[in-house]
């Protein structure tokens, strides 16, 4: 993670397009990259395209349980779908916390991630590599693995949480369940997200970070600049378009938060513990109205490709994507 | 880094560094907690006053995950799944970034943004209507249904991940080889793949980490208690002994355990794709 550099282009992508060497390949050439993209072309159109379409062909359908065996084509249904479901109070409440847990993550959990990052640049090495070897540990948990394990910390009776809380003088957290009042609950959710993904923003921000040039930060305190303005003038412009990235995949996947609500809840989530994509599920596998799960899911990518958008078009300007 | 810097002091480097170790011992915390627990045998489980060694450490928690039914079946159905998955990924894959790569063609830019965002949208967003096609063509509760839904998890992070390794071949050696005599393909396969054979691996592992840890979807596609996987077993037993923390915990250190060896792995190629070329690590 030493050889660092920023890479604005790649040389082989910054020389204009060479004009083949040998000529009389030329024709065959021409249909080679076709040939090459299409097992992924049909992989993407099969797996992907074909299910999109249906999905939202269904989504202004009324499909049941019973056209699902029978195989009867389901009945037309308008706009009904979207009706509904704009119109429940439920899917706005839920809408609402989705966007207000995602904030909350994406805004602690890049922060945090920040702080880590410039506290790498601080300590020892030694200290560094303890903290990178950690990193690593929790970044390669898997999800289900590590909502379970902070389900165990935080257990009614026996978790290590309560215990810990509980020898601050004057708080009696015994049996204290974190479930009840979803405020709490979120709480570890949210802890369990962010604990989550600072380590992935942490290390990408670190190896942004030992790009700064020094001499630059030596200019600029010699200027007289103090540590803040360093930070705030000389760092983070240079740090600017990696932040950029980092908190857009952050906030996509943090608007996509279902795993960990749904586990933690044991699979069975109440209302309070409803995000987006929860919601989604629950209509269409757990109360079998399919139509009414697609028009969720439209609704929801639809407003994450704004997000998406953001995202692709920060990776074609840096050129890599190009 | 000995240099000592203009307003960095040594007391304020201790300082740091305690707080350093203190952030490292706090989020490593659950990892030791779960192994910890996964060791302790069941009267050392449930005390009111945490412990924070296990005094009897045993295996005990471990043969009890391992005899769970179903076990072995989700263990041989999580590496089948696995590896149909991450092959078909990585074949159609390298094709796929060799296009991307090498070439430029109508329509190139186009696919670059499709690979791009179907990263990023939530296959869970996309499964009911996986779930009501493989249902017509009967393949719910099989494995190759779940293998065909995991590919396109795995195809375009793939396909990202290898173009990178590709560019990273200079153009020159293609060239040398195809006045050598070589035809294109013949520098595909002789040139351009023996190079990207790291990219090939770490490609292949990322595909490995992600089906591995897939649950949601084998759990929607799948019925039967011996068509899931690892991960989806291990989510079924946190609902059906919920309070036997020990054997849970042993088989949470068993399913993550391969994951956590290969993700240490290729670490850094994961952030590097993610960001792409933003940040190479």
């Amino acid at each position: 993670m030493d050889a660092v550099e920023v890479v604005a282009r790649t040389p082989a992508d910054q020389r204009p397009p060479v004009p083949a060497p040998v000529q009389p390949r030329r024709r065959r050439r021409e249909g080679t990259p076709y040939l090459l993209a299409l097992p992924t072309l049909l992989v993407l159109a099969g797996l992907l395209g074909y299910p999109i379409v249906k999905m939202i062909v269904l989504s202004f359908q009324h499909l049941t349980l019973r056209d699902l065996w029978t195989g009867r084509t389901p009945p037309w249904a308008g706009l009904d779908n979207y009706r509904k479901v704009l119109s429940d109070p439920l899917f706005w409440t839920v809408v609402t916390r989705t966007l207000g847990i995602a904030t909350v993550c994406v805004v602690l959990s890049v922060g945090i991630g920040l702080a880590v990052a410039l506290l790498m640049r601080r300590v020892s090495g030694w200290v560094r590599i303890v903290i990178t070897v950690a990193m690593m540990l929790v970044w390669s948990m898997p999800q289900l693995v590590s909502t379970q394990v902070f389900l165990w910390l935080v257990d009614t009776n026996w978790g290590v949480l309560n215990w810990l809380i509980d020898m601050i003088p004057g708080v009696d957290f015994t049996n204290h369940s974190w479930f009840v009042d979803p405020v709490q609950g979120w709480t570890v959710i949210v802890a369990l997200v962010v604990w989550g993904a600072v380590p992935f923003l942490a290390i990408t921000l670190y190896a942004g970070l030992t790009q700064v040039p020094r001499e630059v930060v030596e200019a600029a305190v010699v200027d007289g600049a103090g540590p803040w303005s360093v930070f705030r003038h000389v760092t983070l412009p240079f740090l600017r378009q990696l932040l950029g990235i980092v908190t857009t995949l952050s906030v996509i996947w943090d608007l996509g938060l279902f795993t960990q609500a749904y586990v933690i809840r044991s699979s069975k989530p109440e209302t309070d513990y409803y995000t987006l994509a929860i919601y989604a599920y629950q209509k269409a596998f757990v109360i079998s109205d399919y139509s009414l799960g697609s028009a969720v899911s439209i609704l929801m990518v639809l407003g994450m490709l704004g997000v998406m958008a953001f995202y692709v078009r920060q990776m074609f300007r840096i050129g890599d994507a190009d | 880094m000995e240099t000592v810097q203009v307003g960095r002091s040594r007391a304020a480097t201790v300082a740091f560094n305690l707080v350093g170790i203190a952030f490292a011992a706090v989020i490593s915390f659950p990892v030791y907690w779960m192994i910890n627990t996964a060791l302790k045998p069941a009267n050392e489980v449930l005390t009111l006053t945490p412990q924070l060694i296990p005094a009897h450490p045993t295996l005990a928690n471990f043969t009890s995950a391992l005899h769970a039914p179903n076990f072995l079946a989700d263990l041989r159905n999580s590496l089948v799944v696995t590896l149909g998955a991450v092959a078909g990924g990585l074949v159609v894959g390298f094709l796929g970034a060799l296009a991307i790569a090498r070439f430029r063609f109508y329509g190139r830019r186009a696919l670059v943004l499709v690979i791009l965002i179907v990263q990023m949208v939530p296959l869970l967003a996309l499964l009911i209507p996986v779930f009501l096609t493989l249902n017509r063509f009967s393949m719910t509760d099989t494995l190759i249904g779940v293998i065909l839904t995991y590919l396109i998890l795995v195809l375009p992070y793939t396909v990202w991940m290898l173009r990178g390794f590709i560019i990273a071949v200079p153009r020159e050696l293609d060239e040398a080889a195809l006045i050598d005599g070589c035809n294109r393909w013949q520098t595909f396969y002789r040139i351009i793949l023996p190079l990207t054979g790291p990219g090939l691996v770490a490609a292949s592992i990322y595909g490995f980490i992600q089906t591995w840890n897939e649950f949601i979807i084998i759990n929607v596609l799948n019925h039967s208690a011996d068509k899931q996987n690892l991960m989806s077993w291990l989510a079924s037993n946190q609902t059906l002994q919920e309070t036997h923390w020990g054997p849970l915990m042993a088989g949470a250190t068993l399913t993550s355990l391969p994951v956590v060896i290969f993700f240490l792995l290729i670490q850094r190629h994961v952030a590097a794709g993610l960001t792409a070329g933003a940040v190479k690590g």
